[in-house]
């Protein structure tokens, strides 16, 4: 079996590249694309751990979590790109830094 | 007859299921506030059902949910769960009563109710939740129904911007939540709290990693200060009883997290996070207040202030910690146990005393139709009424002593000198006395002679909108006066909480 420290390796630089891109990028658009990136990495460390727990067998409980939170994960993006639609209609762009008439 | 739950958690869900049926119907017959008051039926019935758990739950013994229920989901109701979920319901109801006063005008009230519903049926899942995978699904349940009463009114640009910075912040959050979850799933091949307590995992360094991670993931919604920004726009742009519930209820809910998943999984780390909570609870309080005495705008103040309040939560968390000296012995370290008890009574007054300051400052909102403080100059000769009662619950989040928030301050500051840590209680007090500067302001501004022009045409807020502040401020003079029964609850949760899955 392939060891485990590559799955690890490969989820926090998944982990990285979501944070980097809420971080960094204006788009709205590719904020939601960073958040969905972050749920994945998640996703896939219950996907991993539920591999190593028992060798040949996987958890049934890790399953179920990644498969509910994919449908969270889907629900999250919903309402944000109807709350984009709304701010588009008010902002007249999607750049996230237009956002900023709250202060205080 | 298999329940899906367990019974208030099933009422929720019915009457959550049911309510834009009936709004359909209500909508039909022209009768608005049928919709409000099926949605108060519905919490109704499910508090009723909760008290109908104290007996089992008084006991001393979790009540457990039924094994073969449909989605075979684990439920664990013990002291501090009941403590949260009456909480919930309580403010839910208080809530809903006056959104119907206060939404009149609104359009979409079926999906406002059924959000409602919706958003305290998750909060009361998380307090019911006896594993942190039910925790975390009922926790996205309240948190996308929360994205969006943010962003209800969205005809104009506040609550869309407030509400989408709120959603970005807050699902981040949740996805390092997960992520957290799943390297505690990693390291202990479950993630039932009474598993996770009799059997904690050793200290190393995954185990810190991941503690960080969910002390990430709740933070953000409890509003511990780098976390915070999001809270004075989203608490200020929603819709008054979605304010009073953010403020009053969901920040809590971190807390109430925080508090089960540190005192479950990380017992083998709780001591090193003394002194990072510590400094972080120093630093909410002080942040919350001294940002509140620059506003003029009277939500944002209150919502500034929540942050403060939260402060004063994590003293208690922070003290709690000590705990973690003395597994494997007998005795608890003094101090611990009061801490706790401290910080769950102050997790009930919270809600009691924010509730009813935003539910007053919505009502004078309403009538005023402006959030400006210089506004509102006089306002407690036009409504007197609530203006007292907003005189009240202010009086008690500064800390005066007959009320509430005296009582709970008081057990925090107790508890930091037991412990010897008594700089965190001298912070507590210090900080009450810069609270009093803004709180004070406000009340100065109500009862000033001159009369602002929007305050001469305003009049008393309906009936329906001051029933149930006004039973909240009873409350808040009652749990005052007469502490000893919620106080005995209190500590009878935070023994339980101590020792979750131990002997």
């Amino acid at each position: 079996m392939i060891d485990l420290s590559y799955y690890l390796g490969f989820i926090f630089s998944l982990y990285a590249i979501g944070l980097y891109c809420l971080a960094t990028k204006r788009n709205m658009i590719r904020l939601i694309l960073g958040l969905e990136i972050l749920i994945n990495a998640a996703n896939l460390t219950f996907i991993t751990f539920s591999a190593y727990a028992f060798p040949g067998y996987v958890d049934r409980l890790a399953h179920s979590i990644v498969i509910v939170s994919i449908g969270l994960g889907g629900s999250v993006g919903a309402v944000a790109l109807t709350m984009i639609v709304y701010a588009y209609k008010y902002y007249g762009t999607l750049d996230i830094t237009e956002l900023k008439r709250l202060k205080g | 007859m298999t329940a899906l739950f367990n019974l208030p958690l099933d009422i929720l869900v019915l009457f959550t299921v049911l309510t834009p049926f009936v709004g359909w119907l209500a909508l039909r017959l022209k009768r608005k506030s049928l919709i409000g008051l099926f949605a108060a039926v519905g919490l109704f019935a499910s508090g009723v059902a909760l008290y109908g758990m104290y007996a089992g739950v008084s006991s001393g013994s979790p009540v457990l949910s039924a094994p073969p229920s449909l989605f075979s989901s684990f439920f664990r109701v013990d002291m501090l769960s009941f403590i949260m979920a009456a909480v919930f319901i309580g403010m839910g109801l208080a809530a809903t009563v006056y959104s119907v006063g206060y939404m009149e005008k609104d359009t979409g009230l079926p999906l406002y109710y059924t959000l409602l519903l919706a958003m305290i049926t998750g909060l009361v899942g998380v307090a019911f939740a006896g594993d942190l995978f039910t925790l975390y699904v009922f926790w996205e349940l309240m948190s996308v129904s929360s994205y969006v009463l943010v962003a209800f009114r969205k005809e104009t640009w506040e609550p869309i911007e407030a509400g989408f910075k709120y959603m970005i912040m807050s699902a981040a959050a949740s996805a390092t939540l997960l992520l957290g979850l799943a390297l505690l799933y990693g390291l202990t091949g479950t993630l039932s709290f009474e598993a996770l307590a009799s059997n904690p995992p050793t200290a190393n360094a995954w185990l810190f990693i991941t503690s960080i991670l969910i002390l990430v993931g709740f933070g953000v919604k409890a509003a511990i200060v780098p976390l915070h920004t999001w809270l004075p726009d989203a608490h200020s742009a929603a819709p008054t009883p979605i304010s009073a519930l953010l403020s009053g209820i969901v920040i809590e809910t971190g807390v109430y997290a925080l508090l089960r998943t540190y005192f479950t999984a990380f017992l083998a780390i709780q001591t090193q996070w003394f002194g990072i909570l510590a400094v972080l609870s120093i630093l909410t309080m002080t942040v919350g207040n001294l940002m509140a005495l620059l506003q003029t705008d009277v939500k944002r103040l209150l919502a500034y202030s929540s942050i403060a309040q939260v402060g004063y939560m994590l003293v208690g968390f922070a003290v709690g910690t000590q705990a973690g000296l003395s597994v494997g012995l007998p005795a608890l370290p003094a101090g611990v146990e009061t801490a706790l008890t401290g910080t769950i009574l102050h997790i009930i007054n919270h809600s009691l005393m924010k509730g009813a300051a935003f539910m007053c400052a919505g009502a004078i909102i309403l009538r005023l139709e402006t959030r400006d403080l210089k506004d509102m100059a006089g306002v407690a000769r036009k409504m007197p009424v609530t203006a007292t009662l907003f005189a009240v619950s202010l009086f008690a989040l500064v800390g005066m002593p007959p009320l509430n928030g005296f009582i709970s301050e008081l057990t925090l500051f107790t508890s930091t000198v037991q412990a010897g840590v008594g700089w965190l209680g001298v912070a507590i007090i210090l900080n009450s006395i810069l609270s009093a500067g803004y709180y004070l302001r406000v009340l100065g501004t109500m009862i000033r002679p001159s009369m602002s022009e929007a305050v001469s045409k305003a009049k008393e807020a309906p009936a329906v909108m001051l029933i149930p502040i006004g039973i909240m401020v009873a409350l808040i003079i009652l749990f005052g006066v007469y502490p000893e029964p919620v106080m005995k609850l209190a500590q009878q949760a935070a023994q339980e909480l101590l020792r979750v899955g131990g002997s």
